[in-house]
């Protein structure tokens, strides 16, 4: 059914919202930014063709505000909305309430989203479709429960307790031995419960150095399924993405054929349509991979497949919507390219610890090879209530070692940003890491390495010390000579 | 390279005759060999200390680099004294630092420090372990060392490490003019000082005038002596002007055979440091005593200063004009502006001519040389007992205790008996409130006393009733035998819990000499990076004063420049600097000292539980014992509070078994990282 697209609401905000303007831009299609109050010189507002305030800085007064979400909409004449990556994104209520509101919902059907959000369900349609799973058990209500299940299919720890409505690392605790179990345990029913108003968990064996690999792919309503081939993104902090990469450096053709295809499989039987991602765990020892989720919505790391591929994934989410075919067939996908993406948050790159306050300097990295999505500007705030991403970094090569090379000029050389601690230095360690390099890594290689990775932030570079130097004058131009002198 | 260049470097090469990296030995033959005297040029070190306080900056002393590479001197003393511990804590600079800068600057020259044997550069007496490590890791080539006691037991720790390093070791004799201060005592001192060289052929031997006080004749009388018992020795006469007759002084010891000679530029000169180059080299030359000195280079020198010693008029000594009483009160140069200062602060100025006649005559009850620590004690003690009186009965009071003083000291000739007995009452008072460091040396906690012990009563004055206790706690043994190890690892651990990571090894070394300075000098730099190093004088004291005022300079081989734009008003304690760094505008919030502060407890020491992460407190206890308070019992690994951040819980553990002290975080309150959340008590074994 041709569906009419004349203006999108975004309902997200910093670098999400960004990225889906630049697109929204190139289609001429006119955006609507909505804003909390701490947001409101935001950088996404001024993307915008127009911008409205929906709420105050906590995400359920705003961004997870449905009512005004949809309300904002209507009185903005925008006519479908896009909720980029988190908030709103993977949520079914909310997806049928903007179709019952007559407006477009730039997404996969709300009862695709519900079924796959919930990861017992999700198991389920993946055992249906013959994809291989983690062991483990569902409807988890008591420690007890899960030393049982341990002892009957002899599961040693680690082990891993996830929130059965989670995402993104948020409701996962990883168990490493009996005595973690029962405070492990509550943990995650507590977390689930503040992340998702869901306290259900489940659990499943841990994976020791195992990978994770995602298949990204897009589908349209008339039953066209295609794959854009995989994503590597193993490199996480506390279950969080940091660096992704594509293709893969873990598998070969004949294993990336096999899940690429695996995973349009699943979700052809699914039904699925527009955007999503496939997760898998990759055991490289086995050379076993086991599904994990399917994430039914744009992912913060579809840059580096658009970057391989030469597809632009938000405008096919709007082709979709609009209820058109996909404009290619899976011939037509040839990566020719390698690409590297960084997730720049305000953080402590020592111990993860929020950052926040106001960009005081940003010079941003420029020259061959480099895509940027920024969330802020010079002059920003970073408010303390949301995510901590700000800035996305992508670099482009002809093979593993061009892109990481491009990457680290990127970050060694180009980008700047004062006001605010950055992962930066933590980012360039690990693709300046030897085991990095040699693609020899797991989910936990963070655990591993970062005394190491540590050790090897920049020494002292000299626009740091400068103005340091220029503190002083500063303060002894405003306080006089000083006593101590 | 055209005929005036070639002419300048064979004038270069003839005036340079030691240079870094020769032997000891071969140093001392060079010298011996020398037609006539030659010179150190005590510019970048004591010239500053004399009489504007140690604020000369690297930043300016370097300036004058170049040309004492091409001058000839003998060494340029450019480290140790209190520019140590000045330039730690004042000017934010680190020898090690000053070290490397001249090092490049002037690679002919050997650099020379000022060391107190076991107290080195701090101010108080070191175990060998620590003066071993520091000696062995400071980069000098000439060591002078003095001892203010003339314990030369003292350097033996010193002279070892720096002759096994084949540096040499320039020991010094701490010289005063008084009765008992005989050539036959110095020649005993001078005896135990070749003995432990090994001889005369691998050291240089120094007759420090700290005060200048010598006389012409005594100078002189003083040189032979020692030049007759050791014709081989090379003698160094250092000396301060602070008499007005340091030059003649110097003629005379030149005549009478020394070789090496302190000076300073002549527009560095003013009144308790050392005589003019320019002028010490015209006079000797007059006199028909040849100087090795490239006078050209020397003249450039001088003229060299004159672009920056106008930036140090507020660092000046108060008390101007030389002061021939030195002969009697003997505070040293490097002494007397800082005690000028600390009367000007410490509001008792008026008070000054009172403490240094009440010096002149302690001096005498006492013996031992008025260099630090010794200056420091002898001031700290007089000041107080000055101050003692003044504070008690004004200046009528101060007048009684001169007159007391001036009674014991020339009517009884010292004779506490002879005092009748309100008299003997009111000495056994003096030094009831005299300072910690007095009592140590009395107890012989610095060495031995060139005269041996002070007098009973100075005891009973001293400790009151524990008199005899303390005397019989007296130490015969150099502090080297007596004290014990530090433990290094244990101090090394220490700085780095101050500061938060490893220190440098260089950094180690400064907190091993001035603790608490030492951690303030690299808290600042970390926060200052090198201002202290790149700032011209003038903006290091001043900042920038109006708009468009700006300062330009290198770091790390780059050009930057910043300009003032503006200072705006103070608002509650704040004001906005907004400044061009390389031409990109910038705003800096400075906080005035009538900033409101909200302070933070951050957790400390092993018992203060903090925060691991930024982030908000929603739990204080668990959920199976509910609500943790003060005085509950907790056990190791319970969870004792939980801290969420961006939608993460964060359980945080009780580090051992034990009880909480202290809760010092409300629930639901957003804490920074390492904000004290809990003090607790470590449960008894």
């Amino acid at each position: 059914m041709k569906r009419k697209i004349n203006k999108i609401l975004i309902a997200n905000r910093g670098v999400t919202a960004v990225r889906i303007m630049h697109t929204c831009r190139d289609r001429k299609i006119p955006t609507t930014a909505v804003y909390s109050t701490p947001d409101r010189l935001a950088h996404h507002v001024f993307m915008a063709d127009s911008a409205i305030h929906i709420g105050e800085a906590p995400p359920v007064e705003s961004y997870l505000n449905m009512e005004k979400m949809i309300a904002a909409a209507i009185q903005t004449n925008s006519d479908a909305i896009h909720p980029g990556w988190g908030f709103l994104a993977e949520n079914d209520r909310f997806a049928r309430m903007v179709q019952d509101a007559g407006l477009v919902w730039i997404g996969p059907p709300p009862e695709v989203i519900q079924s796959l959000g919930d990861k017992i369900q999700a198991k389920h349609l993946a055992q249906k479709a013959n994809v291989p799973t983690i062991p483990g058990i569902i409807n988890v209500t008591s420690a007890d429960q899960i030393k049982k299940w341990m002892k009957n299919q002899k599961v040693e720890f680690p082990i891993m307790i996830k929130a059965v409505a989670g995402g993104g690392g948020k409701g996962m605790v990883k168990v490493n031995s009996k005595n973690e179990l029962t405070q492990a345990f509550a943990q995650a029913q507590s977390e689930a419960l503040k992340a998702f108003g869901d306290e259900r968990v489940l659990v499943e064996k841990y994976l020791e150095r195992g990978r994770h690999i995602e298949v990204q792919v897009v589908a349209d309503e008339y039953g066209n399924v295609i794959h854009l081939y995989e994503r590597e993104c193993t490199i996480q902090r506390r279950n969080q993405k940091i660096i992704e990469e594509a293709p893969s450096p873990s598998i070969d053709d004949d294993l990336r054929n096999e899940i690429c295809f695996t995973a349009t499989r699943l979700m052809r039987e699914i039904g699925y349509t527009t955007a999503g991602t496939v997760e898998f765990l990759f055991d490289s020892t086995t050379q076993k991979y086991y599904f994990l989720e399917v994430n039914t919505r744009l992912q913060v790391e579809h840059g580096i497949t658009e970057l391989i591929t030469g597809v632009d994934i938000v405008g096919i989410m709007i082709d979709v919507a609009m209820g058109r075919k996909l404009p290619f067939k899976q011939n037509d996908i040839h990566p020719n390219r390698w690409a590297l993406e960084v997730r720049l948050n305000a953080e402590d790159p020592k111990t993860f610890s929020p950052s926040f306050g106001t960009i005081t300097r940003l010079q941003v990295p420029q020259g061959p090879g480099v895509r940027l999505a920024s969330g802020v500007y010079e002059g920003a705030d970073i408010p303390p209530y949301y995510d901590s991403l700000f800035l996305l970094l992508i670099s482009a090569g002809a093979d593993r070692a061009d892109a990481i090379r491009v990457m680290d000029r990127a970050l060694g050389r180009n980008l700047r940003v004062e006001g605010v601690k950055t992962l930066a230095p933590l980012l360039l360690s690990i693709i300046r890491h030897p085991k990095f390099i040699a693609g020899e890594f797991s989910t936990r290689f963070l655990e591993e390495h970062m005394d190491e990775l540590v050790s090897m932030f920049g020494e002292k570079n000299s626009e740091d010390e400068i103005l340091k130097i220029a503190r002083y004058v500063a303060e002894i131009s405003a306080l006089g000579p000083q006593s101590w002198m | 390279m055209d005929v005036r260049d070639r002419k300048k470097m064979a004038r270069d090469s003839n005036s340079i005759f030691v240079k870094p990296g020769m032997t000891p030995k071969e140093i001392v033959k060079a010298v011996r060999s020398l037609k006539g005297v030659c010179f150190t040029s005590v510019g970048m070190r004591d010239a500053g200390q004399s009489d504007f306080k140690n604020r000369h900056r690297i930043y300016d002393l370097k300036t004058l680099a170049p040309f004492y590479n091409a001058m000839g001197l003998f060494s340029a003393e450019c480290h140790g004294g209190a520019r140590w511990h000045v330039g730690v804590m004042n000017r934010k600079e680190s020898p090690f630092e000053e070290i490397d800068i001249l090092r490049q600057l002037m690679p002919n020259v050997l650099l020379q420090t000022l060391i107190r044997e076991t107290n080195m550069w701090g101010y108080r007496p070191y175990p060998k372990n620590v003066i071993e490590h520091v000696v062995s890791v400071v980069d000098i080539d000439v060591w002078r060392c003095f001892s203010f006691l003339n314990d030369v037991r003292n350097m033996r720790t010193v002279a070892e490490v720096v002759m096994k390093r084949g540096k040499l070791f320039e020991p010094a004799i701490s010289f005063t003019m008084a009765d008992w201060a005989t050539n036959q005592y110095y020649l005993c001192v001078v005896k135990d000082i070749v003995d432990l060289c090994g001889g005369t052929d691998e050291m240089i031997f120094c007759v420090k005038d700290m005060a200048g006080v010598g006389s012409i004749t005594r100078v002189k009388s003083l040189i032979d002596a020692i030049q007759q018992k050791y014709p081989e020795l090379v003698i160094h006469y250092h000396r301060h002007i602070t008499d007005g007759l340091a030059m003649p002084a110097m003629l005379a010891a030149a005549q009478a055979g020394a070789k090496i000679f302190d000076v300073e530029e002549d527009s560095l000169a003013r009144f308790y440091g050392h005589s003019p180059i320019l002028g010490v080299e015209a006079y000797f030359k007059e006199a028909g005593v040849p100087v090795n000195l490239n006078r050209e280079e020397a003249e450039k020198a001088v003229l060299k200063v004159r672009e920056w010693i106008n930036f140090y008029d507020w660092a000046e000594s108060p008390f101007k004009g030389f002061d021939h009483n030195v002969i009697f009160h003997k505070m040293p140069g490097g002494a007397f502006p800082s005690s000028f200062e600390q009367a000007d602060k410490g509001g008792f100025l008026n008070l000054m001519p009172a403490v240094l006649k009440v010096m002149s005559m302690y001096n005498k009850i006492i013996h031992y040389f008025d260099v630090t620590p010794g200056s420091q004690i002898t001031w700290v003690t007089c000041s107080g007992i000055v101050n003692k009186y003044a504070k008690a009965k004004g200046e009528a009071g101060v007048r009684h205790l001169i007159e007391l003083l001036s009674g014991f000291i020339e009517e009884k000739a010292l004779d506490f008996q002879a005092m009748n007995s309100d008299e003997q009452e009111e000495l056994l008072t003096l030094f009831g409130n005299a300072p910690g460091d007095f009592r140590n040396l009395i107890l012989g906690h610095y060495g031995k006393l060139p005269m041996g012990w002070p007098p009973e009563w100075v005891y009973r004055s001293t400790f009151g009733e524990e008199w005899k206790k303390k005397i019989k706690e007296r130490i015969e043994l150099s502090p080297l035998d007596s004290m014990a190890d530090d433990d290094l690892e244990k101090m090394r651990q220490e700085l780095a819990e101050a500061i938060g990571r490893n220190p440098m090894e260089e950094e180690f070394i400064l907190y091993l000499m001035h603790p608490k300075d030492a951690i303030a000098m690299i808290e600042f730099r970390e926060k200052y990076g090198d201002a202290p190093l790149v700032l011209p004088t003038d903006v290091w004291r001043q900042g920038l004063k109006k708009h468009g005022d700006k300062v330009d300079f290198e770091l790390w081989a780059k050009p930057y420049s910043i300009e003032l734009v503006s200072v705006g008003a103070e608002h509650e304690g704040v004001v906005h600097v907004v400044m061009r760094v390389n031409n990109k505008t910038r705003v800096y919030t400075v906080e005035t000292p009538r900033a409101k502060k909200s302070e933070i407890r951050m957790a400390k020491g092993f018992h203060e539980v903090g925060a691991p992460i930024n982030g908000n407190i929603w739990r204080i206890g668990n959920p199976q014992r509910g609500t943790l308070k003060v005085g509950d019992i907790i056990h190791k690994g319970e969870e004792i509070a939980n801290l969420e951040a961006m939608k993460m819980e964060n359980a945080i553990m009780a580090p051992f078994d034990g009880q909480i002290n202290e809760v010092c975080v409300k629930l639901n309150s957003f804490v920074v990282e390492g904000q004290l959340l809990f003090v607790l008590e470590k449960a008894k074994l």
